[in-house]
């Protein structure tokens, strides 16, 4: 009993998000009157109304918490500095998207497809992360993240020119299996994600908290004490470039489904760069910062992409400035949260404590 | 009552989130070879860290000819006429052994003026002049660290554990051109082997867990068995 | 006895690089003259491609491994300020469509290059000189956080790129007597004006290492490579050289963006493309190291340009020469770990 009570204590805003989450479509429906499902049209759900556009933003927001998540356990929690990590992320897409177009797969039922594709991304990013674990073992610091970058730029270089996924433009899923299918039944989807997502947070919580997790900072402060005090570094690195990498292609997959494509941009350095900056601008080894990162970043560019600010006789149109205006919102950030937001706020709130 | 060239009053250096020096309180007059003595880890390097505003204190003073240094920039501070010649030496492995010595000259004619003292205290560098820094032996790496502060017109030498990892040999040898220089030179030297610094300093300081707990000169230090015993652990 | 050992390992090391460099050199010349099918005219116009891409990668890159040696910043917004300067030498040679028009009062175009040239370098100067006094030297010792920013300049710059000039790519029209000209080699034709960015190149090659090697300035880099802290405990004000070499660094970028401009135009993919050519040249040589940045940009040009003859389908070839940095940079990563300069220190 008292157990419970102290879990409840200290999880209770995790617990309070959980449930917001699930309540989340049925939530946003109920207040805008519109229905979590759709708009029905004869016998199928035409993706229309507030509660579906808002899951759509809640869908593509997990996928990327995912990603920024598995880059913070490589990252923010072992020291391990990768700019190929949107390989990951975009193999996942693209190994799922190929299962479900290439004709020479179609005798197989989609469900199972879309099955064999998790596991393949799984097996494939998993074997990746290990190969690129290994040269890790040698190279150390700006080397190995260089190195990555190599790895990840040559694939991406392969897609961008590779004629079957249709090159630059990308592969566009048209095989979708109807029950997981965003533009017919986008509820479940939002639902497969949430879930994937709740798994992550809390594998990545559980392990980084765990003994592994231990050793995983140790790493990161300091590797050769780490190794002089016995541990097998290399093991842990390896561990934890793996694992990110699966979650990542995991993620891509999510995001894949949704977007109903699987283009060369997302396995580009330039995406790897952005989830860098989620993590740091959330708060780089925290649990809650990439999470927080990635989400406010991406609703922040969801939400101002189409407004158009006035004053006096100038008009901005912020969708063309983003860029400009995230570049900016980078630099600030990087002056003015030193820590991320989720770490300056721990800071401060550590600082408060200690005063009173 | 001697001219005092560097003066320390209750200085407080933070490595970090950690407390280093708490209170190093010291005083180096002029002409003298003062020794710091003190376990590994006591808080002497970073007390010659702080004095040349590496590692900046965060309280107490540090006075150089009754001038505060305390914010002041490392180069600013060296140019008052303060060599310092860290541990592990750190000489410039890739330049050669007179780009080591050029790269210090604050004036064009400095290192013509200083030639003749580095080469009569230190004749092997002659001979090495155009070998790259990290050709050189541990005894020869540390002869050019200690010429490279003499040759701006430093007055003061910070000079953080010259022994180290060196032949008994060679540690004589650079002992007795430390011995040399300070007729002309205030030396203030850490030094961990005991016998090497009774021989050489005239004054001692002794440091322990970031405070200075004793000090006076080496002649009654070396007759207190008992204050050696506690703080050095050597009998 | 440990120093000599340690002598003798630091000499076999340097052999064991030139010995790598001399191999690596000798099979690409092999691998571009089997790809020019045997045909000298045809090797030797790949040889000097080759040596243009060298240049034009050498350019980029100069600053950037500078920059890295010294500071430990890798600065991602080296590419802008390549563009940069590609722009505003576009851009006071083509008066009548730009945004700066006082190229007009200049009537011959070649004088109207070196004023652009000058004039990138300039700009290139001065916005280098703000992004190391405002921005990056906060943050001297959280070297991350300096990378961050770099990027987010680079996009801030890349944006003020497109505001002021547009997405549409230019292409240099105006005519020079130094673009019209081209000669013979072995019956092929090679534009001087190609050959012109090649010799740029060796003499800003030259420049560098005679700045690197007789100056105080450059022994004072050098020395601050190895180890800074050191450096301003001798009594020199390292931040300041700090600056200096940051500067420089992106006025070189500048520099060379101007430079290659009536070769490649201006466009607003020039940036990423040559930075990521010119980190794997970096790495490639070994951070840090000058002469590695050099001879890494000689090894990368010459596999570009013999890539780019390779195949006789275009799109073969144009795949294998955008990977080959990339491929090269991780392969000799895997046997070199530290680059081919970089072991030593």
């Amino acid at each position: 009993m008292q157990s419970w009570r102290q879990f409840l204590k200290e999880n209770w805003f995790f617990l309070a998000v959980f449930v917001v989450l699930v309540l989340f479509p049925h939530l946003v429906g109920w207040l805008t009157e519109s229905s979590p499902f759709g708009v029905l049209r004869g016998d199928r759900y035409i993706m229309r109304g507030e509660s579906t556009l808002w899951q759509a933003i809640l869908i593509e927001s997990f996928a990327l918490s995912v990603l920024v998540m598995s880059y913070n356990l490589m990252f923010g929690f072992t020291g391990v500095i990768s700019f190929g990590h949107a390989m990951f992320f975009g193999l996942g897409g693209y190994i799922v998207g190929m299962l479900l177009e290439f004709p020479e797969f179609a005798g197989i039922d989609p469900a199972l497809r879309l099955f064999i594709g998790l596991l393949l991304t799984i097996v494939i990013c998993g074997v990746i992360g290990l190969g690129i674990g290994f040269a890790s073992l040698r190279l150390r610091g700006v080397y190995f993240a260089i190195f990555t970058l190599a790895v990840a730029e040559m694939v991406w270089i392969y897609f961008s020119r590779f004629d079957r996924t249709n090159g630059e433009d990308g592969l566009t899923i048209s095989q979708m299996p109807a029950w997981i299918d965003p533009s017919q039944n986008r509820l479940a989807l939002y639902y497969v994600s949430f879930v994937i997502f709740v798994l992550t947070f809390i594998f990545i919580r559980r392990l980084v908290n765990s003994p592994t997790g231990a050793v995983f900072k140790a790493i990161r402060e300091n590797e050769d004490r780490a190794q002089a005090i016995g541990y097998h570094t290399l093991r842990f690195k390896l561990m934890a470039i793996t694992i990110a990498g699966m979650f990542a292609g995991i993620a891509g997959i999510i995001h894949a489904i949704l977007q109903k494509s699987a283009r060369p941009e997302f396995l580009n350095v330039k995406f790897t760069v952005d989830s860098l900056l989620m993590t740091i601008i959330g708060g780089v080894g925290t649990f809650t910062g990439p999470v927080i990162g990635s989400t406010g970043l991406y609703l922040l560019d969801n939400q101002l992409r189409d407004q158009v600010v006035t004053i006096g006789s100038t008009t901005i149109d912020i969708g063309d400035s983003w860029n400009l205006i995230l570049g900016f919102i980078f630099v600030i950030v990087v002056l003015i949260f030193p820590y991320g937001v989720v770490g300056t706020y721990q800071r401060w709130r550590a600082g408060r404590k200690n005063k009173s | 009552m001697q001219n005092t060239m560097l003066e320390i009053t209750d200085l407080n250096t933070f490595i970090g989130q950690f407390h280093i020096l708490e209170g190093v309180a010291l005083s180096v007059p002029a002409g003298s070879i003062t020794v710091m003595l003190g376990r590994n880890g006591a808080g002497k390097t970073t007390t010659l860290r702080s004095i040349m505003g590496l590692t900046p204190p965060r309280s107490g003073t540090i006075r150089f000819h009754g001038q505060a240094l305390n914010g002041k920039t490392p180069h600013a501070i060296a140019r008052l006429g303060i060599g310092y010649v860290p541990e592990h030496r750190a000489i410039f492995k890739e330049l050669t052994v007179r780009e080591n010595l050029q790269i210090s000259a604050r004036q064009k004619e400095d290192l013509a003026k200083s030639e003749t003292l580095i080469f009569d205290l230190f004749p092997d560098l002659k001979r090495l002049i155009h070998l790259p820094g990290g050709n050189l032996s541990g005894g020869q790496q540390q002869m050019l660290a200690i010429a490279r502060v003499l040759v701006p017109n430093n007055t003061l030498l910070l000079i953080d554990e010259p022994s180290e990892g060196l032949a008994p040999v060679i540690i004589e040898s650079l002992m007795e051109a430390i011995r040399r220089l300070s007729a002309e030179k205030t030396v203030l030297l850490v030094e961990q082997n005991f016998r090497v610094a009774s021989k050489l300093a005239d004054r001692y300081v002794i440091i322990d867990d970031g405070h200075s707990v004793a000090h006076g000169m080496m002649t009654d230090l070396v007759q207190d068995a008992a204050l050696i015993q506690r703080y050095l652990g050597v009998a | 006895m440990q120093a000599v050992k340690n002598n003798l390992l630091a000499r076999n090391l340097r052999n064991s690089t030139w010995t790598t460099i001399a191999i690596l050199a000798v099979a690409l010349l092999i691998f571009a003259f089997v790809a020019a099918d045997g045909n000298i005219s045809t090797f030797s116009i790949t040889v000097l491609s080759g040596l243009l891409r060298t240049m034009l990668l050498f350019l980029v890159a100069a600053g950037l491994s500078l920059i890295f040696g010294l500071m430990d910043i890798l600065n991602f917004a080296q590419g802008a300020y390549f563009m940069i300067g590609a722009y505003i030498a576009y851009d006071i040679q083509h008066p009548e469509r730009g945004f700066i028009t006082f190229g007009a009062a200049i009537p011959d175009p070649n004088l109207r290059f070196l004023v652009g040239v000058i004039a990138a370098f300039g700009i290139g100067t001065i916005l280098g000189f703000i992004l190391e006094r405002g921005l990056l030297r906060r943050l001297y010792d959280r070297p991350l956080f300096q990378l961050v920013l770099t990027f987010g300049v680079s996009i801030i710059l890349l944006e003020g790129i497109k505001a002021i000039w547009g997405t549409t790519p230019y292409t240099w029209t105006e005519t020079m007597s130094l673009m019209t000209g081209s000669f013979q080699v072995f019956e092929q034709p090679f534009s001087i004006y190609r050959l012109f960015i090649i010799v740029m190149g060796f003499i800003l090659m030259v420049a560098v290492s005679l700045l690197l090697q007789r100056t105080r300035l450059g022994i004072i880099i050098r020395a601050g490579v190895e180890d800074p802290e050191m450096v301003s405990a001798l009594g020199i004000n390292v931040r300041a050289v700090f600056t200096l070499v940051f500067t420089l660094g992106c006025a070189l970028a500048a520099f060379g963006g101007a430079i290659a401009a009536p070769f490649q135009g201006a466009t607003i993919s020039l940036g990423s493309t040559f930075l990521l050519a010119s980190i794997a040249v970096i790495v490639l040589g070994g951070l840090g190291s000058f002469e590695g940045t050099a001879i890494a940009s000689f090894l990368v040009g010459l596999a570009w340009a013999a890539m780019e003859q390779f195949s006789t389908r275009p799109e073969v070839a144009t795949f294998w020469a955008s990977v080959t940095p990339m491929l090269m940079l991780s392969l000799i990563l895997l046997l070199r770990p530290r680059g081919l300069f970089g072991g030593e220190r």
